[in-house]
Protein backbone atom coordinates (compact mmCIF):
# COMPACT_ATOMS: atom_id res chain seq x y z
CA UNK A 1 0.00 0.00 0.00
CA UNK A 2 1.50 3.07 -1.02
CA UNK A 3 1.89 5.59 2.24
CA UNK A 4 -0.47 8.14 1.20
CA UNK A 5 -3.38 6.27 0.30
CA UNK A 6 -5.43 5.04 3.63
CA UNK A 7 -7.95 2.21 1.85
CA UNK A 8 -7.02 -0.26 -0.61
CA UNK A 9 -9.69 -2.74 -1.98
CA UNK A 10 -7.21 -5.52 -4.23
CA UNK A 11 -9.11 -7.91 -6.37
CA UNK A 12 -12.35 -7.90 -4.21
CA UNK A 13 -15.21 -9.88 -5.05
CA UNK A 14 -18.56 -10.17 -3.20
CA UNK A 15 -21.45 -12.57 -3.38
CA UNK A 16 -24.44 -12.81 -0.73
CA UNK A 17 -25.72 -16.21 -2.75
CA UNK A 18 -23.04 -18.24 -4.72
CA UNK A 19 -25.02 -17.16 -7.73
CA UNK A 20 -25.66 -13.50 -7.55
CA UNK A 21 -22.24 -11.60 -7.39
CA UNK A 22 -23.13 -8.29 -6.06
CA UNK A 23 -18.98 -7.03 -6.76
CA UNK A 24 -16.80 -8.19 -9.60
CA UNK A 25 -13.03 -7.86 -8.98
CA UNK A 26 -13.02 -4.53 -7.21
CA UNK A 27 -9.70 -2.65 -7.37
CA UNK A 28 -8.84 1.21 -6.12
CA UNK A 29 -7.64 3.23 -3.53
CA UNK A 30 -8.13 5.97 -1.83
CA UNK A 31 -5.51 8.93 -0.62
CA UNK A 32 -5.57 10.38 2.89
CA UNK A 33 -7.68 14.29 2.63
CA UNK A 34 -9.73 12.17 -0.17
CA UNK A 35 -13.70 13.60 -0.52
CA UNK A 36 -14.53 10.56 -2.65
CA UNK A 37 -18.20 10.27 -3.77
CA UNK A 38 -19.17 6.16 -5.08
CA UNK A 39 -22.48 6.77 -7.48
CA UNK A 40 -24.34 3.80 -9.13
CA UNK A 41 -27.91 2.52 -9.76
CA UNK A 42 -29.69 0.85 -6.71
CA UNK A 43 -28.46 -2.17 -6.36
CA UNK A 44 -25.39 -2.04 -8.38
CA UNK A 45 -23.26 -2.71 -4.79
CA UNK A 46 -22.49 1.16 -3.35
CA UNK A 47 -23.69 -0.14 0.34
CA UNK A 48 -22.34 -3.42 -0.17
CA UNK A 49 -18.98 -1.32 -0.42
CA UNK A 50 -19.52 0.75 2.58
CA UNK A 51 -20.60 -2.07 4.54
CA UNK A 52 -16.92 -4.20 3.12
CA UNK A 53 -15.43 -1.15 4.41
CA UNK A 54 -16.96 -1.08 7.54
CA UNK A 55 -15.86 -4.81 8.37
CA UNK A 56 -20.48 -5.57 8.66
CA UNK A 57 -19.42 -8.46 5.72
CA UNK A 58 -16.38 -10.21 4.37
CA UNK A 59 -15.56 -10.30 1.09
CA UNK A 60 -15.82 -13.64 -1.08
CA UNK A 61 -12.47 -13.42 -2.13
CA UNK A 62 -9.87 -10.33 -2.27
CA UNK A 63 -8.56 -7.99 0.64
CA UNK A 64 -9.56 -4.80 2.14
CA UNK A 65 -6.92 -2.69 4.08
CA UNK A 66 -8.13 0.81 5.83
CA UNK A 67 -4.33 2.15 7.33
CA UNK A 68 -2.89 -1.43 6.64
CA UNK A 69 -5.33 -2.92 8.68
CA UNK A 70 -8.29 -5.33 8.29
CA UNK A 71 -11.00 -3.91 8.32
CA UNK A 72 -12.95 -5.35 12.03
CA UNK A 73 -9.33 -4.47 13.70
CA UNK A 74 -9.91 -0.99 12.69
CA UNK A 75 -13.36 0.60 13.56
CA UNK A 76 -12.51 3.26 15.86
CA UNK A 77 -10.99 4.52 13.15
CA UNK A 78 -14.10 4.82 11.05
CA UNK A 79 -16.95 6.85 11.24
CA UNK A 80 -20.25 5.88 9.99
CA UNK A 81 -23.76 7.46 9.13
CA UNK A 82 -25.97 4.56 7.93
CA UNK A 83 -29.15 5.78 5.28
CA UNK A 84 -31.67 8.19 7.19
CA UNK A 85 -34.64 5.88 6.44
CA UNK A 86 -33.47 3.24 8.91
CA UNK A 87 -34.48 4.75 12.09
CA UNK A 88 -37.71 5.22 13.93
CA UNK A 89 -37.82 8.77 14.11
CA UNK A 90 -40.17 8.66 17.44
CA UNK A 91 -37.21 6.49 19.71
CA UNK A 92 -37.22 8.44 22.89
CA UNK A 93 -33.51 9.77 23.34
CA UNK A 94 -32.26 12.75 23.86
CA UNK A 95 -30.06 14.23 21.10
CA UNK A 96 -26.77 13.86 23.06
CA UNK A 97 -27.60 10.04 24.30
CA UNK A 98 -27.90 9.93 20.30
CA UNK A 99 -24.18 11.37 20.00
CA UNK A 100 -22.74 9.48 22.50
CA UNK A 101 -23.49 6.20 21.14
CA UNK A 102 -20.56 6.89 18.68
CA UNK A 103 -18.16 5.84 21.72
CA UNK A 104 -19.64 2.76 23.02
CA UNK A 105 -16.86 -0.31 22.98
CA UNK A 106 -16.50 -3.36 24.33
CA UNK A 107 -14.72 -2.11 27.12
CA UNK A 108 -16.94 0.30 28.38
CA UNK A 109 -19.47 -0.65 31.03
CA UNK A 110 -21.98 0.73 33.86
CA UNK A 111 -23.52 2.90 31.07
CA UNK A 112 -21.89 5.98 32.62
CA UNK A 113 -19.46 8.56 30.04
CA UNK A 114 -16.70 10.46 31.45
CA UNK A 115 -16.75 14.06 31.06
CA UNK A 116 -14.45 14.25 28.21
CA UNK A 117 -16.54 11.79 26.15
CA UNK A 118 -19.62 14.41 26.67
CA UNK A 119 -17.26 16.79 25.70
CA UNK A 120 -16.38 15.33 22.40
CA UNK A 121 -20.22 14.84 22.03
CA UNK A 122 -21.21 18.70 22.64
CA UNK A 123 -18.11 19.64 19.96
CA UNK A 124 -19.67 17.37 17.65
CA UNK A 125 -22.99 19.10 17.89
CA UNK A 126 -21.69 22.43 17.78
CA UNK A 127 -19.33 21.37 14.30
CA UNK A 128 -22.79 20.34 12.79
CA UNK A 129 -24.63 23.03 13.85
CA UNK A 130 -26.91 21.46 16.40
CA UNK A 131 -25.00 23.43 19.99
CA UNK A 132 -27.64 23.59 21.90
CA UNK A 133 -30.24 20.99 20.79
CA UNK A 134 -28.20 18.23 23.11
CA UNK A 135 -31.05 18.55 25.45
CA UNK A 136 -33.63 18.21 22.79
CA UNK A 137 -35.65 15.23 22.28
CA UNK A 138 -34.31 13.23 18.92
CA UNK A 139 -37.93 12.71 17.53
CA UNK A 140 -39.05 16.16 18.09
CA UNK A 141 -35.72 17.37 15.30
CA UNK A 142 -36.55 17.73 11.67
CA UNK A 143 -35.16 15.68 9.20
CA UNK A 144 -32.05 17.50 8.07
CA UNK A 145 -31.24 18.39 12.47
CA UNK A 146 -31.94 14.44 12.95
CA UNK A 147 -29.30 13.76 9.99
CA UNK A 148 -26.87 15.82 11.32
CA UNK A 149 -27.31 14.32 14.74
CA UNK A 150 -26.23 10.97 12.82
CA UNK A 151 -22.88 12.79 11.98
CA UNK A 152 -22.36 14.24 15.09
CA UNK A 153 -22.60 10.66 15.98
CA UNK A 154 -20.06 9.52 13.80
CA UNK A 155 -17.25 12.06 14.35
CA UNK A 156 -17.67 12.12 17.93
CA UNK A 157 -15.28 9.37 18.39
CA UNK A 158 -12.89 11.51 16.36
CA UNK A 159 -12.50 8.88 13.49
CA UNK A 160 -10.34 9.77 10.54
CA UNK A 161 -11.93 8.37 7.71
CA UNK A 162 -16.04 9.52 7.20
CA UNK A 163 -18.73 7.44 5.75
CA UNK A 164 -21.97 8.48 4.71
CA UNK A 165 -24.50 6.60 3.01
CA UNK A 166 -26.66 8.43 1.31
CA UNK A 167 -26.83 11.75 3.19
CA UNK A 168 -28.92 13.91 1.46
CA UNK A 169 -31.35 11.56 0.13
CA UNK A 170 -34.37 13.52 2.64
CA UNK A 171 -32.73 16.57 2.03
CA UNK A 172 -33.96 19.00 -0.11
CA UNK A 173 -31.23 21.54 -3.20
CA UNK A 174 -30.56 23.72 -0.48
CA UNK A 175 -29.95 21.56 2.93
CA UNK A 176 -27.75 19.75 0.37
CA UNK A 177 -25.95 22.50 -0.66
CA UNK A 178 -25.52 23.12 3.59
CA UNK A 179 -24.39 19.42 4.07
CA UNK A 180 -21.96 19.88 1.63
CA UNK A 181 -20.38 22.66 2.67
CA UNK A 182 -20.34 21.24 6.00
CA UNK A 183 -18.63 18.27 4.38
CA UNK A 184 -16.01 19.98 2.80
CA UNK A 185 -15.23 21.65 5.77
CA UNK A 186 -15.08 18.58 7.74
CA UNK A 187 -12.92 16.96 4.86
CA UNK A 188 -9.86 19.19 6.03
CA UNK A 189 -9.79 16.98 9.01
CA UNK A 190 -11.13 13.30 7.71
CA UNK A 191 -11.25 11.80 4.47
CA UNK A 192 -14.72 11.35 3.46
CA UNK A 193 -16.27 9.17 1.12
CA UNK A 194 -20.20 9.14 0.42
CA UNK A 195 -22.89 7.36 -1.54
CA UNK A 196 -25.09 8.77 -3.50
CA UNK A 197 -27.89 7.45 -5.70
CA UNK A 198 -27.49 10.36 -8.26
CA UNK A 199 -25.51 8.93 -11.11
CA UNK A 200 -25.11 12.50 -13.04
CA UNK A 201 -24.16 15.19 -11.28
CA UNK A 202 -22.23 15.61 -7.86
CA UNK A 203 -20.94 18.21 -5.39
CA UNK A 204 -18.62 20.44 -6.56
CA UNK A 205 -16.36 19.49 -3.49
CA UNK A 206 -16.12 16.33 -4.23
CA UNK A 207 -13.19 15.29 -5.58
CA UNK A 208 -12.83 11.92 -6.48
CA UNK A 209 -16.04 9.70 -8.49
CA UNK A 210 -16.40 6.27 -7.57
CA UNK A 211 -18.86 4.36 -10.29
CA UNK A 212 -20.13 1.14 -9.08
CA UNK A 213 -22.16 -1.35 -11.24
CA UNK A 214 -21.23 -4.85 -10.36
CA UNK A 215 -17.82 -3.82 -11.09
CA UNK A 216 -16.22 -0.22 -10.15
CA UNK A 217 -14.63 2.58 -12.71
CA UNK A 218 -13.33 6.13 -11.33
CA UNK A 219 -14.28 8.66 -12.97
CA UNK A 220 -13.40 12.75 -13.39
CA UNK A 221 -16.10 15.47 -13.01
CA UNK A 222 -16.06 18.75 -14.70
CA UNK A 223 -17.88 21.96 -14.45
CA UNK A 224 -21.71 21.77 -15.68
CA UNK A 225 -21.57 24.01 -18.90
CA UNK A 226 -25.01 24.48 -20.38
CA UNK A 227 -26.95 27.21 -19.47
CA UNK A 228 -30.37 24.87 -18.24
CA UNK A 229 -28.09 22.58 -16.43
CA UNK A 230 -27.03 25.19 -14.75
CA UNK A 231 -29.69 26.89 -13.72
CA UNK A 232 -31.43 23.29 -12.65
CA UNK A 233 -28.57 21.90 -10.41
CA UNK A 234 -26.78 25.55 -9.22
CA UNK A 235 -23.02 26.49 -9.77
CA UNK A 236 -22.65 23.82 -6.51
CA UNK A 237 -22.57 20.76 -8.73
CA UNK A 238 -20.18 18.87 -11.07
CA UNK A 239 -21.51 16.65 -14.07
CA UNK A 240 -19.53 13.11 -13.66
CA UNK A 241 -18.20 12.19 -16.57
CA UNK A 242 -19.18 8.70 -17.10
CA UNK A 243 -17.15 8.72 -20.69
CA UNK A 244 -13.78 9.04 -18.97
CA UNK A 245 -11.98 6.46 -16.77
CA UNK A 246 -9.07 7.67 -14.41
CA UNK A 247 -6.18 5.12 -12.87
CA UNK A 248 -7.21 2.88 -10.02
CA UNK A 249 -5.35 5.40 -7.97
CA UNK A 250 -8.08 7.62 -8.28
CA UNK A 251 -8.26 11.07 -9.43
CA UNK A 252 -7.71 14.59 -7.94
CA UNK A 253 -9.94 17.37 -9.68
CA UNK A 254 -8.95 20.64 -9.99
CA UNK A 255 -11.37 22.98 -10.21
CA UNK A 256 -10.28 26.05 -12.25
CA UNK B 1 -62.49 -1.37 49.38
CA UNK B 2 -62.28 -0.53 53.16
CA UNK B 3 -62.71 -4.34 53.63
CA UNK B 4 -59.44 -4.96 51.37
CA UNK B 5 -57.08 -2.74 53.43
CA UNK B 6 -58.09 -4.20 57.14
CA UNK B 7 -57.59 -7.49 55.46
CA UNK B 8 -54.27 -6.79 53.95
CA UNK B 9 -52.90 -5.95 57.16
CA UNK B 10 -54.52 -9.23 59.02
CA UNK B 11 -53.81 -12.02 55.55
CA UNK B 12 -50.90 -12.65 54.87
CA UNK B 13 -52.01 -13.77 51.29
CA UNK B 14 -53.39 -10.54 50.20
CA UNK B 15 -50.11 -9.15 51.54
CA UNK B 16 -48.19 -11.11 49.67
CA UNK B 17 -50.05 -10.17 46.00
CA UNK B 18 -49.64 -6.95 46.40
CA UNK B 19 -45.79 -7.38 47.10
CA UNK B 20 -45.89 -9.78 43.87
CA UNK B 21 -47.85 -6.90 41.78
CA UNK B 22 -45.16 -4.61 42.74
CA UNK B 23 -41.96 -6.85 42.30
CA UNK B 24 -42.93 -7.74 38.65
CA UNK B 25 -43.77 -4.15 37.77
CA UNK B 26 -40.47 -3.47 38.39
CA UNK B 27 -39.04 -5.68 36.11
CA UNK B 28 -42.03 -5.00 33.88
CA UNK B 29 -41.38 -1.44 33.56
CA UNK B 30 -37.63 -1.94 32.65
CA UNK B 31 -37.64 -4.90 30.31
CA UNK B 32 -41.10 -4.30 28.46
CA UNK B 33 -39.59 -0.73 27.84
CA UNK B 34 -36.89 -2.91 26.07
CA UNK B 35 -39.56 -5.36 24.23
CA UNK B 36 -41.11 -2.29 22.78
CA UNK B 37 -38.19 -0.16 21.71
CA UNK B 38 -36.64 -3.80 20.07
CA UNK B 39 -39.87 -4.85 18.54
CA UNK B 40 -40.55 -8.00 19.64
CA UNK B 41 -43.31 -7.76 21.33
CA UNK B 42 -44.61 -11.29 18.94
CA UNK B 43 -41.32 -12.93 20.73
CA UNK B 44 -42.13 -12.35 23.54
CA UNK B 45 -45.71 -13.85 23.61
CA UNK B 46 -44.53 -16.52 22.02
CA UNK B 47 -42.01 -17.75 25.19
CA UNK B 48 -44.81 -16.82 27.52
CA UNK B 49 -46.93 -19.10 26.05
CA UNK B 50 -43.97 -21.48 25.39
CA UNK B 51 -44.33 -21.60 29.77
CA UNK B 52 -47.14 -23.49 29.89
CA UNK B 53 -44.96 -26.48 28.32
CA UNK B 54 -42.51 -26.07 31.60
CA UNK B 55 -44.90 -25.29 34.30
CA UNK B 56 -46.67 -28.72 33.29
CA UNK B 57 -44.28 -30.89 32.90
CA UNK B 58 -42.55 -29.65 36.26
CA UNK B 59 -45.60 -30.18 37.92
CA UNK B 60 -45.73 -33.32 36.35
CA UNK B 61 -42.83 -34.98 37.76
CA UNK B 62 -43.46 -33.62 41.13
CA UNK B 63 -46.45 -34.68 41.74
CA UNK B 64 -45.90 -38.69 39.79
CA UNK B 65 -42.07 -38.75 41.01
CA UNK B 66 -42.76 -37.19 44.52
CA UNK B 67 -40.13 -34.69 43.48
CA UNK B 68 -41.58 -32.26 46.05
CA UNK B 69 -38.22 -29.95 45.51
CA UNK B 70 -39.55 -29.27 42.14
CA UNK B 71 -42.12 -26.52 41.71
CA UNK B 72 -43.44 -25.30 38.87
CA UNK B 73 -41.94 -21.89 38.65
CA UNK B 74 -38.54 -23.50 38.17
CA UNK B 75 -40.01 -25.18 35.15
CA UNK B 76 -41.09 -22.31 33.82
CA UNK B 77 -37.95 -20.59 34.29
CA UNK B 78 -36.09 -23.19 32.53
CA UNK B 79 -38.45 -23.71 29.53
CA UNK B 80 -38.60 -19.56 29.35
CA UNK B 81 -34.71 -19.37 29.17
CA UNK B 82 -34.52 -22.44 26.66
CA UNK B 83 -37.55 -21.28 24.02
CA UNK B 84 -35.84 -17.80 24.50
CA UNK B 85 -32.23 -18.52 23.00
CA UNK B 86 -33.90 -21.37 20.60
CA UNK B 87 -36.58 -18.15 19.65
CA UNK B 88 -33.22 -15.77 19.20
CA UNK B 89 -31.09 -17.47 17.57
CA UNK B 90 -33.60 -18.90 15.04
CA UNK B 91 -34.58 -14.96 14.67
CA UNK B 92 -30.77 -14.26 14.39
CA UNK B 93 -30.13 -16.84 11.74
CA UNK B 94 -33.07 -17.17 9.45
CA UNK B 95 -34.17 -13.96 8.92
CA UNK B 96 -37.52 -15.31 6.67
CA UNK B 97 -40.03 -16.77 8.08
CA UNK B 98 -39.45 -16.60 11.87
CA UNK B 99 -42.99 -15.95 12.27
CA UNK B 100 -43.79 -18.70 11.09
CA UNK B 101 -41.22 -20.88 13.04
CA UNK B 102 -42.00 -19.01 16.39
CA UNK B 103 -45.90 -19.58 15.76
CA UNK B 104 -44.92 -23.13 15.50
CA UNK B 105 -42.67 -23.21 19.06
CA UNK B 106 -45.83 -21.20 20.65
CA UNK B 107 -48.00 -23.62 19.83
CA UNK B 108 -45.80 -26.91 20.45
CA UNK B 109 -44.92 -25.71 23.98
CA UNK B 110 -48.86 -25.15 24.98
CA UNK B 111 -49.28 -28.33 23.80
CA UNK B 112 -46.82 -29.72 25.61
CA UNK B 113 -48.18 -28.27 29.05
CA UNK B 114 -51.18 -29.23 27.98
CA UNK B 115 -50.13 -32.92 27.93
CA UNK B 116 -48.26 -32.54 30.85
CA UNK B 117 -51.23 -31.14 32.86
CA UNK B 118 -53.78 -33.86 31.73
CA UNK B 119 -51.62 -36.73 32.82
CA UNK B 120 -51.20 -35.26 35.86
CA UNK B 121 -52.95 -36.42 38.88
CA UNK B 122 -55.21 -34.37 40.65
CA UNK B 123 -57.42 -31.37 40.02
CA UNK B 124 -57.10 -29.72 36.49
CA UNK B 125 -57.67 -26.05 37.87
CA UNK B 126 -53.68 -26.20 37.96
CA UNK B 127 -54.63 -25.10 34.18
CA UNK B 128 -57.16 -21.91 34.81
CA UNK B 129 -54.46 -20.66 36.92
CA UNK B 130 -51.59 -20.58 34.80
CA UNK B 131 -53.71 -19.46 32.34
CA UNK B 132 -55.36 -16.50 34.01
CA UNK B 133 -53.14 -16.20 36.71
CA UNK B 134 -54.10 -16.17 40.36
CA UNK B 135 -51.66 -13.65 42.05
CA UNK B 136 -53.51 -14.28 45.65
CA UNK B 137 -51.64 -17.90 45.32
CA UNK B 138 -48.28 -16.53 45.07
CA UNK B 139 -46.05 -18.07 48.54
CA UNK B 140 -43.62 -16.32 50.03
CA UNK B 141 -41.49 -18.71 48.46
CA UNK B 142 -42.49 -17.61 45.09
CA UNK B 143 -41.91 -14.00 46.53
CA UNK B 144 -38.36 -14.33 47.18
CA UNK B 145 -37.85 -16.48 43.93
CA UNK B 146 -39.72 -13.15 42.16
CA UNK B 147 -37.37 -10.50 44.35
CA UNK B 148 -34.09 -12.18 43.07
CA UNK B 149 -35.14 -12.47 39.57
CA UNK B 150 -36.03 -8.86 40.17
CA UNK B 151 -32.15 -7.73 41.36
CA UNK B 152 -30.57 -10.21 38.47
CA UNK B 153 -32.77 -7.94 35.97
CA UNK B 154 -31.99 -4.81 37.39
CA UNK B 155 -28.24 -5.60 37.94
CA UNK B 156 -27.69 -6.42 33.97
CA UNK B 157 -29.80 -3.44 33.08
CA UNK B 158 -27.47 -1.15 35.14
CA UNK B 159 -24.50 -2.90 33.40
CA UNK B 160 -25.44 -3.00 29.78
CA UNK B 161 -28.49 -0.14 29.86
CA UNK B 162 -26.25 2.29 27.21
CA UNK B 163 -25.48 -1.00 24.97
CA UNK B 164 -28.98 -2.29 25.08
CA UNK B 165 -30.31 1.20 24.01
CA UNK B 166 -27.49 1.45 21.13
CA UNK B 167 -28.36 -1.73 19.88
CA UNK B 168 -32.52 -1.10 19.96
CA UNK B 169 -31.76 2.52 18.31
CA UNK B 170 -29.30 1.13 15.83
CA UNK B 171 -27.83 -2.61 15.34
CA UNK B 172 -26.04 -1.93 12.45
CA UNK B 173 -24.26 1.30 13.85
CA UNK B 174 -24.05 -0.47 17.11
CA UNK B 175 -21.71 -3.34 15.49
CA UNK B 176 -19.72 -0.95 13.65
CA UNK B 177 -18.49 0.41 16.97
CA UNK B 178 -17.65 -3.37 18.15
CA UNK B 179 -20.87 -4.78 19.89
CA UNK B 180 -21.92 -8.11 19.54
CA UNK B 181 -25.43 -7.50 18.48
CA UNK B 182 -26.01 -11.04 18.37
CA UNK B 183 -25.80 -11.11 22.42
CA UNK B 184 -27.31 -8.25 23.78
CA UNK B 185 -30.29 -9.39 21.59
CA UNK B 186 -30.43 -12.57 23.72
CA UNK B 187 -29.69 -11.34 26.86
CA UNK B 188 -32.63 -8.70 25.93
CA UNK B 189 -34.60 -12.03 24.82
CA UNK B 190 -33.30 -14.32 27.90
CA UNK B 191 -34.53 -10.93 30.42
CA UNK B 192 -37.64 -11.12 28.48
CA UNK B 193 -38.09 -14.61 29.38
CA UNK B 194 -37.39 -14.02 33.07
CA UNK B 195 -39.69 -11.66 33.70
CA UNK B 196 -42.51 -13.29 31.48
CA UNK B 197 -42.00 -16.27 34.30
CA UNK B 198 -42.60 -13.05 37.21
CA UNK B 199 -45.49 -11.96 35.82
CA UNK B 200 -47.57 -15.51 34.60
CA UNK B 201 -48.05 -15.66 38.45
CA UNK B 202 -50.19 -12.40 38.55
CA UNK B 203 -51.75 -12.37 35.23
CA UNK B 204 -51.17 -15.67 33.69
CA UNK B 205 -49.49 -16.91 30.42
CA UNK B 206 -52.37 -15.75 28.20
CA UNK B 207 -52.45 -11.73 29.63
CA UNK B 208 -48.84 -11.51 30.20
CA UNK B 209 -48.21 -9.66 27.09
CA UNK B 210 -50.59 -7.14 28.09
CA UNK B 211 -49.12 -6.61 31.18
CA UNK B 212 -45.42 -6.21 29.76
CA UNK B 213 -46.73 -3.55 26.77
CA UNK B 214 -49.41 -1.37 28.07
CA UNK B 215 -47.82 0.15 30.63
CA UNK B 216 -44.31 1.20 28.43
CA UNK B 217 -46.90 2.15 25.64
CA UNK B 218 -48.68 4.55 28.18
CA UNK B 219 -44.93 5.80 28.85
CA UNK B 220 -44.31 6.31 25.34
CA UNK B 221 -46.93 8.98 25.09
CA UNK B 222 -46.24 10.75 27.96
CA UNK B 223 -42.50 10.58 27.90
CA UNK B 224 -39.57 10.26 25.22
CA UNK B 225 -36.95 9.58 27.33
CA UNK B 226 -35.97 6.01 27.79
CA UNK B 227 -35.45 6.14 31.36
CA UNK B 228 -38.81 8.42 32.32
CA UNK B 229 -40.76 5.81 30.21
CA UNK B 230 -39.26 3.07 32.18
CA UNK B 231 -39.95 4.67 35.86
CA UNK B 232 -43.58 5.82 34.66
CA UNK B 233 -44.20 2.19 33.27
CA UNK B 234 -42.82 0.49 36.76
CA UNK B 235 -45.26 2.75 38.62
CA UNK B 236 -48.26 2.09 36.62
CA UNK B 237 -47.67 -1.27 36.62
CA UNK B 238 -47.93 -1.27 40.09
CA UNK B 239 -51.14 0.78 40.20
CA UNK B 240 -52.77 -1.76 37.73
CA UNK B 241 -51.71 -4.72 40.08
CA UNK B 242 -52.65 -2.99 42.98
CA UNK B 243 -55.67 -1.13 41.56
CA UNK B 244 -57.13 -4.22 39.74
CA UNK B 245 -56.38 -6.72 43.33
CA UNK B 246 -58.56 -3.94 45.31
CA UNK B 247 -61.59 -4.01 42.59
CA UNK B 248 -61.32 -7.38 42.21
CA UNK B 249 -61.20 -8.28 45.99
CA UNK B 250 -64.79 -7.84 47.20
CA UNK B 251 -66.85 -8.66 44.29
CA UNK B 252 -64.53 -11.57 44.02
CA UNK B 253 -63.98 -11.68 40.30
CA UNK B 254 -60.74 -12.82 38.64
CA UNK B 255 -57.72 -9.67 39.33
CA UNK B 256 -55.47 -10.85 36.72
CA UNK B 257 -58.24 -9.76 34.16
CA UNK B 258 -59.53 -7.05 36.00
CA UNK B 259 -56.01 -5.81 35.90
CA UNK B 260 -55.58 -5.92 32.05
CA UNK B 261 -58.97 -4.00 31.74
CA UNK B 262 -57.91 -1.58 33.70
CA UNK B 263 -54.50 -0.99 31.61
CA UNK B 264 -56.12 -1.50 28.48
CA UNK B 265 -58.91 1.18 29.31
CA UNK B 266 -56.01 3.51 30.89
CA UNK B 267 -54.20 2.87 27.65
CA UNK B 268 -56.73 3.94 25.09
CA UNK B 269 -58.17 6.87 27.24
CA UNK B 270 -54.36 8.24 26.58
CA UNK B 271 -54.29 7.39 23.02
CA UNK B 272 -57.51 9.47 22.50
CA UNK B 273 -56.78 12.43 25.18
CA UNK B 274 -53.56 12.43 22.62
CA UNK B 275 -55.74 12.35 19.17
CA UNK B 276 -57.88 15.11 20.69
CA UNK B 277 -55.32 17.57 21.70
CA UNK B 278 -53.21 17.00 18.62
CA UNK B 279 -56.83 17.72 16.56
CA UNK B 280 -56.92 20.73 19.13
CA UNK B 281 -53.50 22.18 17.93
CA UNK B 282 -54.33 21.16 14.20
CA UNK B 283 -57.60 23.16 14.22
CA UNK B 284 -55.58 26.37 16.16
CA UNK B 285 -53.04 26.55 12.94
CA UNK B 286 -55.93 26.26 10.90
Amino acid sequence: MSEESILKFSNVNFAYEAERTILENINFEIPRGDFACIVGPNGGGKTTILKLILGLIKPVNGTIEIFGKKPDEIREKVGYVPQFSKFDSGFPVSVLDVVLMGCLSKSFWWGRHSKKQIEMALTALDDVGLGGFEHNSFADLSGGQRQRAMIARAIMAEPELLLLDEPTASVDVKGTEQLYNMFAEMNKKFTIIIVSHDIGFVSAHVKTVICVRKTLQIHPVSELTGESLQKLYGPEVHIVRHDHRCSEKGHVCHHS
Amino acid sequence: MSSFLTDLLELPFLFNAVLAGVLCSIAGGIVGTFVVLRRITYIAAAIAHCILGGLGAARYLSVVYGLEWLRPIYGAILTALLSALIIGIISLRAKEREDTVISALWAVGMAAGVLFIFKTPGYGEDLMSYLFGNILMVSSQDLWLIGILDIILLVITTIFYRQIIAVCFDEEFARTRGLSVEFYYLLVLCMTALTVVLMVSAVGIIMVIAMLTLPVAIGCKLFKRVSKIMISATGLGIFFNVFGLMASYEPNLPSGALTIIIAGLTYFATVLFFMFKKTKIRNKIN
